[in-house]
């Protein structure tokens, strides 16, 4: 039986909508569970909660009603046990690749040439050789993403929160971040929980889809993937995916 | 821009090019009499004698080091303790609702009266001269320093803040490694206006009677009605406050903190 790494139980959020007095839920009676090891996306259309909820697991952010867990503990603001990958990559702009790679491992008290080590292993493992003293203004938006994921496991993470962090990229581009996630969780098996509103992403990356109402939000429905690893692009073409797609299509118009 | 220097170069030349010559043509046969306005000959030997003292024009010969360095440490120490008091404070008032609730008002109220009326009050308090000036360059220069470092503390974007926590910050570090440097292009820009008023300030002082110092040769050069040596140190107040202003911004460039976000 594999620990469970995340949970929230019947989380409610609201916030005061300007200019009126009433209360806007964003999140109403949500639950969701996430096991160590697994990979997890959570789907849902737009204004739907989902990027809320991401900010109340990270710490971010708390709910009106209802907890949160983390490895049994209650989530008390942010930790580097859960670290973030955001939407854009919110780089430190006056530090070089290196430097904000190494960022967290200084916060946590690293000696200095096993920080450098250990920084050294995961700027080759995202592919930014050669662009260590770069600036996050020097790269391209992929590129920077690259350091944004290197950034946060480098602290090597129970979870990793990623909160529709290729949305901004190029096809191209996004699938290759994408081939280089799963890469890294092969090896790594982090816990992900993913938020994404592009289905075919959910199907390609994920062990298990959650996917949201709209607002507010909670999850009503969820489906185990189960195509196996490795899944090529190829995937993306058979029967069996398009019609998992278009049945995920059909409950997120409803 | 730097497309366009050549041409900036050229129509930029124009004006004083043609303000060269009406002064040279207006000083030629004593058109305009020396006691009003010298020539560019006269001006240049006596820019040449202040500093090097070749040619024995008078007390003000070879003298610029001893009076450059007597100004330069007024504004140095005054600069210095408005950027000691304004900085912290600054960055205080920016991120802390408290310390921007206390400070704030008060800090403002005092900024409507400008600098210059302080004198008087100034003179009763430290004397003529030397502490009159520190404190007048200091009062100055504060403003700028605490206005903007405040401004740049407030301003700095939520998620680099969330971003600096999740990787492991906490309250003392999230300020030191994120909100100062995230602060800085609009601290730089506040400082750069500190030490501009510093100069200013610094003559202000300096006219109050000072032995050494350049607002003290200007002084000095007016009653011996010695009219292009108040020129020749107004030539080299606005030298050394391009080369202390080239010198700060190069300094913080060097750090690195001048790098905008990518998003800009």
């Amino acid at each position: 039986m594999k620990r469970t790494d995340l949970s929230a139980n019947n989380i409610s959020k609201c916030f005061l909508q300007p200019g009126e007095d009433r209360l806007l839920y964003v999140l109403e009676d949500m639950d969701f569970e996430i096991k160590e090891g697994e990979f997890v996306t959570i789907l849902g259309p737009s204004g739907c909660g989902k990027s809320t909820f991401l900010n109340i697991l990270a710490g971010f952010e708390t709910a009106n009603q209802g907890q949160t867990f983390c490895c049994g503990e209650p989530i008390k603001g942010p930790s580097p046990e859960r670290a973030v990958v955001f939407q854009s990559p919110v780089l430190f702009p006056w530090m070089d690749v290196k430097s904000n790679i190494m960022y967290g491992l200084k916060q946590v008290g690293k000696k200095k040439g096993e920080a450098q080590k250990i920084t050294a292993e995961y700027i080759s493992a995202v592919g930014l050789e050669g662009f260590e003293n770069y600036y996050p203004c020097q790269l391209s938006g992929g590129m920077q993403q690259r350091v944004a994921l290197a950034r946060s496991l480098i602290l090597n993470p129970k979870v990793l929160l990623m909160d529709e962090p290729f949305a901004a990229l190029d096809a191209q581009t996004r699938y290759s971040m994408q081939q280089l996630l799963l890469r890294l969780w092969e090896s790594n098996r982090q816990t992900i929980v993913f938020i994404t509103h592009d289905v075919e992403e959910a199907l390609l990356l994920s062990d298990r889809i959650c996917i949201m109402s709209k607002r507010p939000g909670r999850i009503i429905e969820e489906i185990s993937v189960p195509f196996e690893w490795p899944r090529p692009i190829s995937l993306t073409g058979s029967g069996d995916f398009s019609q998992l797609k278009s049945h995920i299509l059909s409950i997120l118009l409803d | 821009m730097h497309e366009n220097n050549g041409r900036l170069g050229f129509t930029g030349l124009i004006l004083p090019v043609a303000l060269f010559t009406i002064w040279y043509i207006a000083t030629l046969d004593g058109g305009v009499p020396a006691y009003l306005l010298p020539s560019p000959l006269a001006l240049a030997l006596a820019v040449i004698d202040f500093t090097a003292g070749s040619e024995r024009l008078g007390p003000y010969s070879g003298t610029l080091l001893v009076h450059t360095i007597a100004s330069v440490q007024r504004v140095f120490t005054g600069f210095g303790l408005a950027a000691a008091i304004g900085l912290p404070l600054g960055f205080l008032t920016g991120r802390l609702a408290l310390a921007k609730s206390s400070l704030d008002p008060t800090v403002h109220l005092i900024r409507i009266v400008p600098g210059i009326g302080w004198l008087p009050l100034a003179m009763v308090w430290f004397g003529v001269g030397e502490k009159t000036t520190v404190f007048l360059i200091s009062l100055a220069a504060f403003f700028p320093i605490y206005v903007n470092a405040a401004q740049g503390a407030a301003s700095v974007s939520p998620l680099l803040i969330r971003a600096g926590r999740m990787l492991g910050a906490n309250n003392l570090t999230i300020f030191t490694t994120v909100i100062i440097p995230a602060a800085m292009p609009s601290t730089v820009a506040g400082l750069r206006l500190g030490l501009g008023l510093s100069w200013a300030y610094l003559v202000l002082g300096e006219l109050t009677g000072v032995t050494h110092g350049l607002g003290a040769v200007m002084m000095d050069a007016r009653m011996l009605g010695n009219v292009e040596m108040i020129l020749v140190a107004m030539i080299f107040i606005g030298l050394f406050g391009r080369i202390s202003d080239l010198i700060l911004v190069g300094s913080f460039r060097k750090l690195n903190l001048l790098k905008r976000g990518y998003e800009e």
